[in-house]
């Protein structure tokens, strides 16, 4: 129908250039358009009879009208288009023979689908015109001479890999535009933006064909896990599983993470509608010390079409490491005893205290030597940043010199460690804090009073985001957990520690008995380290009004204290920006080295001793990134597929600076049962960005026509007459017949 | 009852037990004759306070009368005490005794627990469970001021049902609770009153003293029976120029101990 009226394709509207032909310039046009307007409603108005109101003006306009489209015809409208020279370009046709390619759509494959349009008609009209190659592509591209050759069975497809082939390829010919059949599916992420730019450079227009539906009928897909890379040994961990499902809105299934196939945590979700991710949060313990492969999944339900995508795999590091809490404490008191406590009971923290029993005495328990601690409160970096962890109880900030204090802040700032705040009668706002530069690290605005320590019991409260956070979490349940804090016994007392600073999180407040709530449990991030406030020292009530065998005090004090330390770098800390490589062999390795007051080391040796999924070992020298200081790449190519796991390891001459491990995955062909849905989006945008159309298999006979068209190859220049299009006839012809049938619907012809 | 009026009383229960409120000092009749003024700042909150348990004799009250035992050199060895806590240490400690029972919950809300006389209590088997909860929570015990193989008798009877499973032993010379405060390895028999009329430093058979324990599963100090010695008189009579001072010196530095163990550990 368009081109029935309009004369020709749309292609030709969309990629050429409109011109007036005629020799006269074009403000004579404007002019007489004016002129011609003036002159009529002269007429009009000197003739207008029987005409009243607006009626003399319809008629003036569509007079107007028309004398305006016949001066305009006469400057001679037309199309300048470059088309390419029959015979003398290239076109490559790029076909997509990916797994996902394999997938049935009613009677056919994709890939059958696209050999049906290919040996249909596309392939025939190009070859009348155009040189034909033929490719199809997974990971690479590949020249092909007929589409029998297509067996759906590449591991991977990427897409911008192959184009960038395909032009590397065809560098040297006459090509004129690329065809692209395929599903969408890349299993790179995406086409990256170099591709596109090199595409556009070479004005080659990339006409794409997508197969698939749109929409699968039927599926469970895991779109995500997140989870820490790294934790601490019995930690509770959280993974957030995104999932999304076609077919099956309002019905139950299975999620769960397994560890060699023993389920660590299963939750019956209910699903919502379809296409639209969910996410549900899992909890399980991380269990013993070392490196992980978890499999987050979700149970396949009946008539589920592919099921290859019910599953991901994700890596964590178990860390065996003991994170270290100095606990400098200022007076004795319940909740001192009843922490430590806790933090016996865990295997995986350790706590060193010191505990001022008189004014000029120090207790101190937990010291791995008996003279670590034995001066007090260390005042040299290197001591204090021997610790992951610290927490202050209720110590006067005059009990520190200015440089511990400054110690203190760059132990959060510089060393990465997290600084617990707890309150008390010299804590906070009564120790003088809010004039100190601990002021700073503290996650709450504190007072400018005093008075703000009241030995009251009262209760607490979970807020929104506590509910959320692991460190509140006691029971698994979220209802529950929150049901369960609601009948916790009584705070032996509490500190009035102000409002949340901006960026902090409340997660806990107190309810004292006629008071509103205030804040009571608050963290936030600061620097590489975090902080965080607990207002009271009197959840030792937790301990003593429940059961002996209850263990919610240490439950609650385990977790805040891990929070505190699972994140606190060592001196060594190793990072791969992709922990799972997926159809790729290329990792990168990158390790942080610091010395013992955590400043960057710029002369380490460092090397990753590299355990692959069938126990070889390599080692490879890790060289300095000269943009940042302390900091050592590389990059390794991962063989085969499996689990790897990299020990990097830092020296300075003969000194050990540390290690830290990195935990990685190859995974080949499992991305392709991902997103089987077609991707029409990345076909569309590809296609617009490089000057080309997207096409569906119904209506890829028009690409040969529209093909023609392109800046690239051997090109001729065309210039196509709009003055002749049957849109313009009907044009003239609708504004006479209007005009006609109005006077006469008036009365007045 | 109707089922409604059933979960209303419960809930009103349940709530009430949430939303306690700390027991605050409270004046008991006193059994010595050397009585001291209530301090003026009796009723201040603090951390810690001087608690105090009161207990039924029982079977074995005949010397003390219908009052019991528990009182003996209540309150002025428990205010006494006190002000040493409190000039000597960080803690911060009430200047009044705080009196609880094993009837009621109040003794959760005192980690620390003294008793005297345990030669002559007689617990019941629902306050020995209190107890033993008590206990395995966390709270503390020391006992005092009994002395010989017939009072050692009556305290095991009781004692003995609140941990039937748990030995009784000496406390090593290592042992934290000899040293978290003051060095306590070199210790002495401390005597009671009775030493200004006889001149002996024990009483009836008891004349060697021991520092004994029950230990919890972590090696952790829950009951500390002071045995064969008398820290209460050696305090309450710590301000009279007749008690010898090293006596008094090393009851302050023992209690002190106890206290801030408790508080440590």
């Amino acid at each position: 129908m368009f081109e029935f009226l309009f004369k020709y394709p749309g292609a030709v509207f969309h990629k050429g250039q409109f011109v007036l032909l005629a020799p006269w310039p074009l403000w004579i046009l404007g002019l007489g358009m004016l002129a011609a307007g003036g002159l009529l409603l002269w007429h009009v108005r000197r003739n207008r009879g029987l005409l009243s109101g607006v009626r003399p003006l319809v008629i003036w306009m569509l007079e107007t009208a028309m004398v305006a489209l016949l001066l305009f015809l006469l400057w001679h409208p037309a199309i300048s288009i470059a088309t390419l020279q029959p015979r003398q370009n290239v076109v490559a046709v790029v076909v997509d023979d990916s797994r996902s390619m394999a997938i049935r759509e009613g009677s056919q494959t994709r890939s059958e689908q696209a050999a049906a349009v290919l040996d249909g008609k596309l392939l025939k009209a190009l070859g009348q015109k155009f040189q034909v190659r033929l490719y199809r592509f997974g990971k690479d591209a590949e020249r092909i001479q007929k589409s029998s050759q297509l067996s759906a069975s590449a591991p991977a497809s990427r897409i911008g890999d192959s184009l960038q082939q395909v032009l590397a390829e065809s560098a040297t010919l006459p090509l004129g535009a690329v065809v692209l059949l395929s599903d969408g599916a890349d299993n790179s992420g995406g086409i990256d933006v170099d591709t596109i730019s090199q595409i556009r450079r070479r004005q080659i227009p990339v006409h794409t064909i997508g197969f698939g539906r749109e929409k699968v009928d039927k599926d469970l897909e895991i779109v995500d896990a997140v989870l820490p890379a790294h934790t601490l040994a019995d930690s509770r961990l959280s993974a957030l599983v995104t999932f999304r499902q076609f077919g099956y809105a309002g019905q139950k299934a299975l999620v769960s993470v397994r560890d060699a196939g023993k389920v660590l945590a299963s939750r019956m979700v209910q699903l919502k509608g379809d296409g639209a991710p969910q996410s549900e949060p899992l909890l399980f313990n991380a269990g013993l010390a070392g490196p992980k492969t978890l499999e987050i999944s979700i149970d396949p339900l009946p008539g589920e079409q592919n099921r290859e995508n019910n599953a991901i795999h994700r890596l964590i590091d178990v860390e065996t490491r003991k994170p270290r809490i100095l606990y400098m404490e200022g007076e004795p008191r319940w909740e001192f005893k009843f922490i430590r406590r806790a933090v016996e009971d865990d295997r995986s923290l350790q706590l060193a205290s010191i505990l001022r029993t008189t004014q000029n005495k120090i207790y101190v328990q937990g010291n791995s030597d008996p003279h670590e601690l034995e001066e007090g409160f260390p005042a040299k970096p290197e001591e204090l940043f021997a610790y992951d962890g610290l927490i202050i109880g209720s110590v006067e900030t005059s009990y520190f010199t200015q440089t511990q204090q400054d110690l203190i802040r760059e132990f959060a700032n510089r060393r990465g460690g997290g600084v617990l705040f707890l309150g008390g009668r010299f804590a906070l706002a009564e120790g003088g804090y809010l004039h100190s530069p601990l002021a700073e690290l503290v996650p709450v605005r504190i007072p400018d009073s005093k008075g703000t320590f009241h030995r009251d019991f009262s209760s607490q409260q979970l807020t929104a985001q506590g509910r959320d956070s692991l460190i509140c979490r006691l029971v698994e349940d979220p209802g529950r957990n929150a049901e369960r804090w609601s009948k916790m016994p009584q705070l032996a007392n509490y500190n009035d520690v102000g409002e949340a600073k901006p960026g902090a999180v409340t997660l806990m407040e107190v309810v004292p008995a006629g008071r509103h709530a205030m804040p009571l449990l608050v963290t936030e991030n600061y620097g590489r380290g975090r902080t965080a406030v607990f207002g009271t020292s009197g959840s030792w009530r937790w301990r003593m009004w429940q059961d002996h065998t209850d263990i919610t005090h240490a439950t609650f004090w385990q977790q805040l204290l891990r929070y505190l330390v699972s994140e606190s770098p060592g001196r060594v800390t190793g990072s791969t920006p992709r922990a799972v490589l997926s159809d790729e062999t290329k990792v990168t390795l990158r390790a942080e080295v610091r010395d013992k007051a955590f400043e960057p080391v710029p002369n380490a040796v460092v090397e990753a001793h590299i355990t692959g999924p069938d126990g070889t070992a390599t080692s490879v020298e890790m060289t300095p990134l000269p943009a940042e200081q302390g900091v050592y790449t590389t990059e390794w190519d991962a063989q085969k597929p499996g689990s790897y796991v990299a020990e990097i390891v830092a020296g300075r001459g003969k000194e050990e600076l540390g290690h830290s491990v990195v935990v990685f995955r190859r995974e080949d062909g499992v991305a392709e049962s991902f997103r089987t849905a077609q991707n029409r989006e990345l076909l569309e945008k590809l296609a617009e960005q490089t000057g080309g159309r997207y096409y569906t298999a119904a209506n890829a006979a028009r690409l040969p026509e529209e093909i023609s068209y392109s800046e690239a190859g051997i090109t001729t220049r065309e210039t196509k007459d709009l003055w002749d299009m049957p849109a313009v006839f009907l044009l003239a012809l609708l504004l006479r017949g209007s005009e006609w049938l109005l006077r006469r619907r008036w009365g007045v012809v | 009852m109707c089922r409604p009026l059933v979960r209303c009383t419960l809930m009103v229960f349940s709530v009430s037990a949430l939303v306690a409120f700390q027991a605050t000092f409270r004046q008991f009749p006193g059994m010595e004759d050397d009585p001291v003024p209530v301090p003026p700042d009796a009723y201040e909150k603090t951390e810690w306070a001087f608690t105090r348990l009161m207990y039924p004799s029982g079977t074995h009250a005949s010397v003390f009368g219908a009052v019991g035992s528990w009182p003996t050199d209540y309150p002025k060895a428990d205010r006494q005490f006190v002000q040493g806590v409190r000039r000597l240490t960080r803690i911060h400690t009430r200047s009044s005794e705080q009196v609880v029972d094993l009837d009621g919950d109040e003794v959760f809300n005192w980690p620390w627990l003294y008793a005297v006389e345990v030669g002559h209590w007689g617990l019941t088997d629902a306050e020995c469970a209190k107890m033993r909860e008590y206990l395995l929570r966390g709270g503390f015990f020391m006992c005092d001021d009994f002395h010989g193989s017939g009072e050692w008798n009556v305290f095991i009877e009781s004692i003995g049902r609140v941990f039937p499973d748990r030995p009784i032993v000496e406390i090593d010379n290592q042992d934290p609770i000899f040293h978290v405060l003051y060095d306590l390895s070199e210790r002495v028999q401390v005597p009671g009153i009775q030493y200004w009329y006889t001149g002996r430093i024990w009483e009836k058979d008891g004349k060697t003293p021991h520092w004994r324990a029950i230990y919890d599963d972590s090696g952790r100090v829950m009951v500390a029976i002071c045995f064969n010695q008398d820290n209460g008189d050696a305090w309450e009579w710590a301000d009279h120029p007749r008690y010898p001072e090293r006596y008094t010196s090393q009851a302050y530095r023992m209690g002190i101990n106890y206290i801030i163990y408790a508080m440590t550990h």
